[in-house]
């Protein structure tokens, strides 16, 4: 940071990464695309046994939860956020464990429809 | 001690300087050529602008090397390190200009504790 | 030496005589009346002295940053600063003559959700040539990045990893700011106020699938009353007395002394 003259730092508000919207966009999709080019190693890393399909659905479901997320510091930080898991995953940081952690698969559905609430005790 | 060398400074990684009285110089006058960016009031600049230019006087007129450690309180070496960060804070400081008015007032409960 | 054994004895001397004092260890044990007063260490008048010259001088070489000069709890001396001037002050505290603050103790956070900046960055400096320390502290909230001081000190990347870590604030700037205390694909940020005491998922070793699995956490409507009352701010009076500020901020440029080596 470069203080060239007086700033009313007040009223500022300092950017995360992004200043505009399209730029936070950029840097959203590039992250989009380096998670989908991750598949095949991750994949071929861990020995998961989930199909590159389901990576692909999950990755996506993943981005769809923030769809709805407007302000451009929320989504850099975001961002970066994914970007260090991206990074703990390719590194091998992380162990199989923690990659299926994303799938949740030993968690049992809830019950949807009102008998099996019922029988569920909810 | 005149023409007899020092032979360690005691400290680990700080080398015995032969020519400490050179060196201290070019550095104190750059450290005031700095704090010529800051402007007269400057308390910054005051101050360090005193205590530099009482160090450069001795250094100017203590030969002895023994006897300018003595002066300036510290060992040349640790005063040679002293002004090399000296000068690069009053080079950044010029940049900073810490000495306007304050810039943002906290809110009010900001440094209230108990809320 | 003899100087301060001489002023202790002088101190002895000019207390108030008190009769639980001059009673026996024992007498003062078994005795059912109430203490006169707590036993609270006092501050040395000439440390004290010594903390608010240098108080004042930091306030004096930078007005543009520093909010606030006060000591706390007798002895401690606190620099107060708006967030952009993180590095300047930082910098200041290490690199001059007359400061010296050469060594970086720590970085601690504090969350105060009720505030409009809720989070607190508090930086520990020691002075090793002046036998001094001083605490800095800024604010920001979930959003404001704050300049990550690791140009400045080193050994700043793991203590700003460990803030980012509990509190998720970010750092502008750092090296290598990612995780470093919770496990891997942890969400939330524990420090945080509102991260509840349990966490939002459980971890167990599930022997079917032969590995680690995460579990959203469910907790039974009995376990979910929260006590929601701190032990820490049982004497909140204590504390709100205990902050003194420093000098006239107003004419900050007025002569202040060199502080004595």
């Amino acid at each position: 940071m470069r203080f060239s003259g007086t700033i009313d730092y007040s009223t500022v508000v300092k950017p995360v990464m992004s200043t505009t919207m399209p730029e936070a966009k950029r840097r959203v999709m590039s992250l989009y695309k380096a998670w989908f080019r991750a598949i095949p190693t991750i994949m071929d890393k861990f020995d998961i046994s989930v199909s590159e399909k389901d990576c692909r659905v999950k990755i996506r479901e993943k981005f769809e939860m923030n769809r709805n997320v407007s302000d451009i510091r929320t989504i850099d930080l975001l961002v970066m956020k994914g970007q260090m898991e991206l990074v703990e995953t390719l590194r091998l940081f992380k162990t199989k464990s923690h990659v299926m952690a994303f799938f949740r698969d030993s968690v049992p559905e809830k019950p949807k429809d009102f008998l099996s609430k019922f029988l569920d005790g909810q | 001690m005149a023409g007899v060398l020092k032979k360690t400074t005691g400290l680990t990684g700080l080398k015995v300087e032969p020519r400490p009285h050179k060196i201290l110089t070019a550095l104190y006058n750059r450290i005031l050529l700095s704090l010529e960016s800051a402007p007269k009031e400057a308390a910054y600049r005051q101050h360090t602008e005193a205590l530099i230019k009482r160090n450069l006087e001795y250094v100017l007129t203590v030969k002895d090397i023994g006897k300018l450690e003595e002066k300036l309180g510290y060992q040349v070496e640790e005063s040679i390190k002293l002004a090399e960060n000296e000068l690069m804070l009053a080079r950044r400081m010029a940049q900073w200009k810490p000495w306007l008015p304050l810039e943002t007032k906290p809110s009010a409960d900001q440094w209230k504790w108990p809320l | 030496m003899l100087g301060r054994l001489a002023r202790v004895a002088l101190v002895a001397r000019q207390a108030p005589l008190n009769r639980g004092a001059q009673a026996p260890a024992l007498g003062r044990l078994l005795s059912t009346d109430a203490p006169s007063a707590p036993t609270i260490r006092r501050p040395d008048a000439p440390v004290r002295q010594q903390l608010t010259d240098v108080g004042k001088y930091a306030a004096a070489c930078l007005p543009r940053f520093v909010q606030k000069v006060q000591l706390t709890a007798g002895d401690e001396l606190e620099l107060l600063i708006a967030p952009e001037g993180v590095i300047p002050v930082i910098a200041f505290l290490r690199d001059n003559h007359m400061t010296q603050f050469h060594s970086l103790a720590d970085i601690a956070g504090v969350d105060v959700p009720a505030r409009k900046y809720r989070f607190e960055i508090v930086y520990n400096l020691l002075s090793i040539r002046y036998n001094s320390r001083i605490r800095v502290r800024t604010y920001t909230d979930e959003l404001t990045p704050i300049d990550s001081i690791c140009e400045i000190f080193k050994g700043a990347n793991w203590y700003e990893r460990e803030i980012w870590d509990m509190f998720g604030v970010m750092f502008h700037d750092h090296p290598d700011l990612r995780r470093i205390l919770t496990d891997y694909g942890f969400e939330g940020h524990p420090q945080r106020k509102d991260f509840p005491l349990s966490g939002y998922v459980e971890v167990r070793y599930d022997d079917a699938l032969r590995r680690v699995v995460v579990e959203p956490l469910e907790l039974a409507q009995e376990f979910r009353k929260f006590d929601l009352k701190t032990p820490w701010e049982v004497f909140p009076n204590f504390r709100s007395s205990e902050e003194v500020p420093i000098g006239n901020l107003d004419s900050p440029q007025g002569k202040i002394e060199e502080p004595k080596k």
